[in-house]
């Protein structure tokens, strides 16, 4: 319990065998997988890959079925989120009959690691009118206070899934590059998935390639390329070879 | 936490002190023009007696149940509903809109405890409740007071709709239908059936244990001659079982006792006259029928009878809010 204290000690992720299943079948399986401090990971792989599931686990929203996982030392039991920890689902949720001020009071209220004038400073960034409702917002304007409601815990790991999926190209490009921005000068380690490779290809300096359940390709980006191959090659290689493997 | 149930139960709770003030406002007015045209009809004195002592014309205490029947029933479906919406509109949504919404994991993902969220959120949603529907039965009961043996209150406590309106058991009723609409919507995930299925099997319910109660409270027993009245048909007391017992003091099956009355009544040939009654009367001692009796609750003892019919509902809500505890905690 000393780990929670000081959450740097321990690496933000370590899963052994992890495996999930649900009614329809296995999710993920056998999964062992370490994520590093200060990394930017992409999360890649094709839809019902397993990363929305290995999130699920990360967070203790669900409970695997085999193997173990530690997130900064402790296990996720499902009890409120580690400190340390932010997560922001696919869906985005937030209440939308809350105004902006009180979402941020909504996460002043049940974190006590909250910074609210660092929030603040996130939603004034991303010229959100405070007074709005979160209901009336745009898909970026929603984005970007749920971001602040992830930053605003001061989380040592930042889980995002699918962050972008839902915005127009340049709401993209604005959250991606403040999300960059708080990640460095923070030192956050920020786990980001999607399914396209390509908008996190510029960002992300560890990838974790998920398939059909399983890891593909898992490291640090300079050294899963050493010689400067394109990251989307290399997918797409591996994706292939898996593929071959399969059908012999 | 609390603040965060507060805003997201806001629009709620402020529904339901308009509720409180508008009923109690019209009862109120209500009451008080009831008040005035019983004073006006010469009524006053009638309202605490037995009707049939009541001094005033008979047209003119006829003419006033007529009149204020309506409005009496009206808040009584009104606090015999009330539990029942509680559970529809407060119980079912809590957590199925949440779900349903996928704002549960939201809450789930701050770093507070599902149970604290939880609670929070039931003692927000259920005390207002609980507190507008004992506020608004109590005035209920106060206006019914005002009209006496000349309403309602005139047939006693435990006709079935007095009853559900009176003492604790309304709140037995509201934690119940709010539990199984809690329950419900946890486990169905979707609001809309929550708030359907939860009163459907709450009225289900209802019905099921309306005769319960009475069997769970010991019962007195009065015996008189044939030809003596059983006063507990007339002084509101709840009557479980009556019948004729034989010298031993043992009960006589009803067929039989069928059988003996026809006997005794086809005996004197001039019915109808007062000395054919007697006769008749008169006969039954002789043929095995030494006794009337009743099994009967006193109207003194019906506020154990509401503890018992409460304790049970309360005891099914807290099987169904330990339901949803487990539903809410497990991770899936």
């Amino acid at each position: 319990m000393n780990l929670r204290r000081h959450p740097d000690q321990a690496p933000p992720v370590i899963a052994e065998g992890l495996g999930k299943k649900y009614r329809r079948g296995w999710a993920l399986r056998e999964t062992s997988l370490v994520i590093p401090s200060n990394r930017v990971v992409a999360l890649v792989g094709p839809n019902g890959a397993g990363k929305s599931t290995l999130m699920g686990l990360i967070t203790g929203l669900l409970s695997p079925t085999t193997g173990r996982i530690s997130v900064f030392g402790d296990r996720p039991t499902g009890k409120g989120l580690h400190p340390a920890v932010s997560y922001l689902a696919q869906q985005k949720p937030l209440y939308p009959q809350f105004t902006v001020t009180e979402t941020l009071t909504f996460g002043a209220r049940t974190n006590p690691t909250w910074d609210q004038g660092y929030a603040e400073y996130l939603v004034g960034q991303a010229q959100v009118p405070m007074n709005a409702r979160v209901g009336t917002l745009s898909g970026g304007q929603r984005t970007r206070v749920a971001l602040a409601l992830a930053l605003g815990k001061r989380p040592g790991l930042l889980l995002l899934d699918e962050p972008l999926a839902d915005l127009d190209p340049l709401a993209r490009e604005a959250v991606l590059r403040a999300l960059m921005i708080e990640a460095r000068t923070q030192g956050i380690t920020v786990v980001l998935s999607s399914h396209v490779l390509a908008e996190l290809e510029g960002v992300c300096d560890h990838l974790v390639l998920l398939h059909g359940g399983r890891i593909l390709l898992a490291g640090d980006v300079d050294r899963l390329s050493p010689n400067g191959t394109p990251l989307g090659e290399l997918v797409l290689n591996r994706m292939r070879q898996a593929a071959l493997e399969e059908a012999a | 936490m609390i603040w965060v149930s507060w805003r997201r139960q806001r629009a709620q709770l402020l529904t339901l002190l308009g509720l409180l003030v508008v009923g109690a406002g019209v009862i109120t007015l209500l009451r008080s023009s009831m008040i005035d045209s019983l004073t006006s009809a010469g009524l006053t004195g009638c309202v605490s007696v037995p009707l049939d002592q009541c001094t005033a014309p008979a047209a003119a205490a006829k003419s006033f149940a007529e009149a204020w029947a309506n409005p009496l029933d009206i808040a009584r479906m009104s606090i015999l509903f009330g539990p029942a919406l509680i559970g529809v509109f407060i119980g079912a949504p809590l957590f199925a809109r949440e779900l349903e919404q996928g704002t549960h994991v939201l809450a789930f993902t701050q770093s507070v405890s599902r149970t604290r969220w939880m609670v929070s959120k039931l003692v927000m949603a259920l005390v207002p409740a609980l507190v507008v529907l004992a506020v608004l039965q109590s005035m209920v009961s106060w206006w019914l007071s005002a009209a006496g043996t000349l309403g309602p209150l005139m047939n006693g406590p435990f006709t079935a709709l007095n009853f559900s309106i009176g003492h604790v058991s309304p709140a037995g009723y509201a934690l119940f239908a709010f539990a199984l609409g809690t329950f419900i919507g946890v486990m169905s995930r979707r609001t809309l059936v929550a708030m359907t299925a939860g009163l459907g099997a709450f009225v289900v319910v209802r019905f099921a244990l309306a005769g319960l109660v009475d069997r769970l409270v010991p019962a007195q027993r009065v015996e008189v001659s044939p030809d003596k009245e059983l006063t507990v048909y007339t002084d509101g007391s709840l009557v479980l079982d009556h019948g004729y017992l034989d010298a031993a003091g043992q009960p006589v099956a009803q067929d039989k006792v069928n059988a003996l009355t026809a006997a005794c009544k086809s005996v004197p040939q001039g019915s109808g006259t007062a000395e054919s009654q007697q006769e008749f009367l008169a006969c039954l001692p002789k043929s095995g029928l030494a006794k009337r009796y009743a099994d009967f609750i006193p109207e003194s003892q019906a506020w154990q009878v509401h503890l018992v019919d409460a304790a049970i509902f309360g005891a099914l809500a807290v099987l169904l809010l330990a339901g949803t505890t487990w539903a809410l905690r497990r991770q899936s």
